[in-house]
């Protein structure tokens, strides 16, 4: 294993981690909002990555084009299952946190059968878009272009994120929602309001995300599965709620799998993320980066 | 007076229970069809594993969603029992129990620490880990997985190529035997202890009841019944590969029939599967054709509708007044 | 004189760098009714939880029944003999009233005919004999209070810690409280309570111990300690709690 070796596959592992990050945001944005898990949030990147391919197949709008589309699409999707579902399980009385965990677990088996249903099964891909298969040569190491922008994407969206949350009114009024429901209903801000513009946020952090995946990986009803896993495991990594911690988590999630990938056969790469992700947990249960 | 009731109603949960099980038991004898005795027989498997899924999860409130590494586990030892060292099912089916139990403890050891979704999570990613590694242990079959040889029919061998009565009556007997479990555990100090750290763990301490060895008794319990039920599945289906018997959809199924009849009561996974599972079975065959997805899309909506219409399950609905009742 | 049954010698609690606790050393003696007062943010809290075994103190020892049990976890300090309640209350919500009592007294005894019986006996006790059925989060909050009550004496304590029990309860509600804590005493058992509102204790109490800032300031008969100008200066600013 030459240096050359190890430098390339760190340097993809942390675009990729990037773009782990950016399908792990919204995850922890939501949760840090009002302390729910969103189990169905693989099936809103899997959303994302079909209304993708579905603006390129029939109107070839090449996916950097249509991110946009897709995450305003996602924006308007995620309020609606706050609104349809979430308002009502958080709620619950009886078996709270059951509630909580199936409603939106239920909501993700639903939606990856509707989507064997109208799509069928079968894997498609973005076949010819600008980035697609391009790689760029620094110094020696050859980054896909793919990846490169959606580094890019993450990091401008995180940046974003960063500015709204702390500089505009409605993210104060995210902020003071976090913080305590109760009192800013009392200075007359719509808890409900805050709470579904929080998913509809989320749910477009992911779209984002969705676009920029769909030029380099196949498209399927179960593709949401196993990036769900991995945003679960890069959100508690970094702490979950801490929108921080998801950029930091994702950045170490990628760097681990690609390292795992060094070291141990490829079909166990996913292993080193996961044994790490226990490690962090057993010492700190809340996370790198979480608060309480 | 209020002791005798209470006595009166432990029995009458007996001797319901008994009574189904003995028109369960005859219904095979007038039904012959094979497609419908196969479903019967998933029915009271995945009932049995929701009644183990609930000891830990419903009554002790520790939502696993990693149990499919107990299953796994189970159809794993069985198989590997019998193929590489000629150890009868039987006990493979209770060596896989010990080894799962002792698997549940180890890993409850700092799993317990965690809280609510951070539990939840962690089941699933060590349930994921538990699956990478038979995919990639080549003496274990890796991804191509192991067939059990078949020899004829043969009760020592728990191997039945024509007829499916004999897994019908096992997995009977492991739906009788994981519900008498909960039975006999519900007014015990466990079943007391259990719901105390559900319902309020801090006060639960105060009350002299060790939180965590609480816990690791629930989560020891329900991965041993588990786990013999996978030892069972293995037998059934006399194949197993990693994703058909350790794969995350085993950890949900499990979950849901608890979830829709009642999580955390005595007849919720029962009353659960017996909706559930033919429901799904049917859609699968008649709507759903090529496996289109309309079967996740009833039972996904059925998971919905009752976490947001009744969270405490179907269950109270057959029993309506028996609070009252008691009175 | 026979040995005391609870006794703190210098026990500092420190929350990085706030003393909630400053060498605090309290004895309670078999058989008293013990008030631990004292202004907001005296270190009441602190103490009790120190003594229950919520947390382990930063400094000093707790001996209970002439022996130490500071390194011991809560459950164990129950399987010795101290009961507790909860200043906001912790029913188990979805167990029956007479459930949740049966869980205290499974401490003692594991035989499930003999625990239900001891918890319709406290039940009883406590009053709450006509409830027992009854799903706990349907209880009115005085209810819940004697729940708790009922759950701590279930596990037949030695010592019965009750923080705030009285404390916004109707005038009515509060005389059946102090009749209670009287016959739990009368049936040997020792109470310490902690009240923030010094009128409700004064009257029950054979002791009376005020913290403030973390020390023990003053304690004494009740009627002495009301009168102390230390007492007085403390709880100045907070007039409302010295009441009479």
């Amino acid at each position: 294993m030459t240096a050359e070796t190890i430098i390339q596959s760190l340097a993809s592992g942390l675009l990729m981690g990037l773009l782990y990050g950016l399908i792990a945001v919204g995850l922890a944005l939501i949760f840090g909002l009002m302390d729910v898990v969103n189990f169905a949030h693989g099936e809103f990147l899997m959303i994302a990555m079909y209304i993708t391919f579905f603006l390129f197949a029939f109107f070839a709008i090449d996916p950097l084009l249509s991110a946009p589309l897709v995450a305003a699409a996602l924006f308007v999707f995620g309020a609606l299952v706050y609104l349809l579902i979430v308002r009502f399980a958080v709620r619950a009385k009886a078996n709270a946190g059951m509630v909580q965990i199936f409603s939106t677990f239920g909501l993700a088996i639903v939606m990856r059968g509707v989507a064997q249903f109208f799509f069928t099964p079968d894997y498609r891909s973005v076949t010819h878009s600008w980035l697609g298969g391009k790689t760029v040569s620094i110094g020696g190491i050859f980054l896909p272009q793919p990846q490169l922008i959606g580094a890019a994407v993450a990091i401008a969206a995180f940046g974003g994120l960063y500015f709204f949350i702390h500089r505009t009114d409605f993210g104060r009024a995210l902020e003071a929602t976090r913080e305590d429901a109760g009192a800013v209903a009392l200075v007359g801000i719509d808890k409900n309001r805050v709470f579904a513009l929080g998913w509809g946020l989320g749910a477009a952090l992911v779209g984002l995300a969705g676009a920029i995946m769909s030029i380099f990986f196949y498209i399927y009803p179960d593709v949401g599965a196993s990036f769900a896993l991995i945003a679960y495991v890069t959100v508690a990594l970094g702490g979950f709620g801490s929108v921080f911690g998801a950029f930091a988590g994702g950045i170490i999630v990628g760097l681990v799998e690609a390292s795992t990938a060094l070291l141990l056969p490829p079909s166990l790469k996913s292993v080193g993320i996961y044994a790490v992700y226990l490690l962090v947990v057993f010492v700190r249960p809340r996370g790198l980066f979480g608060s309480i | 007076m209020m002791d005798t009731d209470f006595a009166n109603r432990r029995r009458r949960d007996l001797i319901v229970a008994f009574c189904l099980a003995a028109i369960a038991a005859i219904v095979p004898l007038f039904v012959k069809d094979v497609y419908v005795q196969n479903i019967m027989v998933l029915t009271l498997m995945w009932g049995a594993l929701s009644q183990s899924w609930n000891i830990l999860s419903g009554y002790c409130g520790q939502i696993s969603l990693g149990h499919a590494l107990y299953f796994g586990l189970g159809a794993y030892t069985t198989t590997l029992l019998f193929t590489k060292f000629g150890v009868l099912p039987w006990f493979g089916m209770l060596g896989g129990g010990v080894i799962s139990a002792v698997i549940a403890m180890g890993l409850g050891y700092p799993c317990f620490r965690l809280r609510g979704h951070y539990f939840a999570i962690a089941t699933i990613v060590i349930a994921e880990i538990g699956l990478l590694l038979f995919h990639n242990w080549d003496w274990a079959g890796a991804a191509l997985g192991i067939t059990i040889p078949m020899s004829g029919d043969s009760w020592l061998k728990f191997q039945f190529a024509r007829s499916k009565l004999p897994y019908f009556y096992f997995a009977l007997a492991l739906a009788c035997v994981a519900w008498f479990v909960t039975w006999w555990l519900e007014d015990s100090k466990w079943g007391y202890w259990w719901r105390a750290v559900k319902d309020n763990p801090e006060a639960a301490e105060s009350l002299g009841v060790v939180v965590f060895n609480s816990k690791m008794g629930a989560a020891a319990v329900s991965a041993f019944l588990v786990a013999v039920g996978g030892g069972f599945y293995a037998q059934f289906v006399s194949y197993i590969d990693p994703e058909s018997v350790m794969g995350f959809q085993f950890s949900l199924l499990m979950a849901l029939p608890a979830v829709l009849g009642g999580i955390g009561t005595l007849w919720g996974p029962m009353l659960g599967a017996v909706i559930l599972i033919p429901v799904t079975e049917l859609t699968r065959s008649f709507i759903g054709g090529s496996g289109r997805g309309v079967d996740l899309i009833v039972y996904g909506g059925l998971i919905i509708a009752i976490s947001l219409a009744r969270p405490q399950g179907l269950v109270g609905l057959f029993s309506p007044k028996r609070k009252e009742a008691v009175r | 004189m026979t040995a005391p049954l609870l006794e703190t010698r210098g026990v500092w609690q420190r929350f990085g760098g706030l003393v909630a606790n400053s060498d605090v050393s309290i004895s309670i003696g078999r058989g008293e009714i013990v008030g631990l007062i004292g202004p907001n943010g005296a270190g009441k809290s602190t103490l009790f939880n120190l003594i229950a075994g919520v947390l382990p103190p930063t400094q000093g020892s707790i001996w209970f029944d002439g022996e130490d049990v500071t390194a011991l976890p809560a459950a164990e300090r129950c399987v010795r003999g101290v009961g507790r309640t909860f200043q906001v209350v912790k029913s188990f919500e979805t167990m029956s009233v007479i459930d949740n009592v049966i869980v205290g007294a499974l401490v003692r005894n594991t035989v499930m005919r003999i625990a239900r019986r001891k918890a319709h006996e406290v039940l009883e006790f406590c009053g709450l004999g006509a409830r027992v059925n009854v799903l706990a989060s349907d209880l009115v909050p005085s209810e819940k209070r004697r729940l708790e009550v009922a759950r701590a004496l279930a596990t037949e304590p030695k010592l019965l810690l009750l923080d705030e029990v009285l404390t916004g309860l109707t005038p009515i509600e509060a005389q059946t409280g102090v009749e209670l804590v009287r016959k739990v005493r009368a049936s040997g058992v020792t109470v310490l309570m902690v009240e923030h509102v010094m009128e409700i204790v004064m009257p029950l109490v054979d002791r009376a111990i005020v913290l403030d800032l973390g020390k023990v300031l003053v304690e004494g008969k009740p009627g002495d300690v009301v009168r102390d100008p230390k007492v007085i200066t403390a709880y100045l600013g907070d007039r409302h709690a010295v009441g009479a």
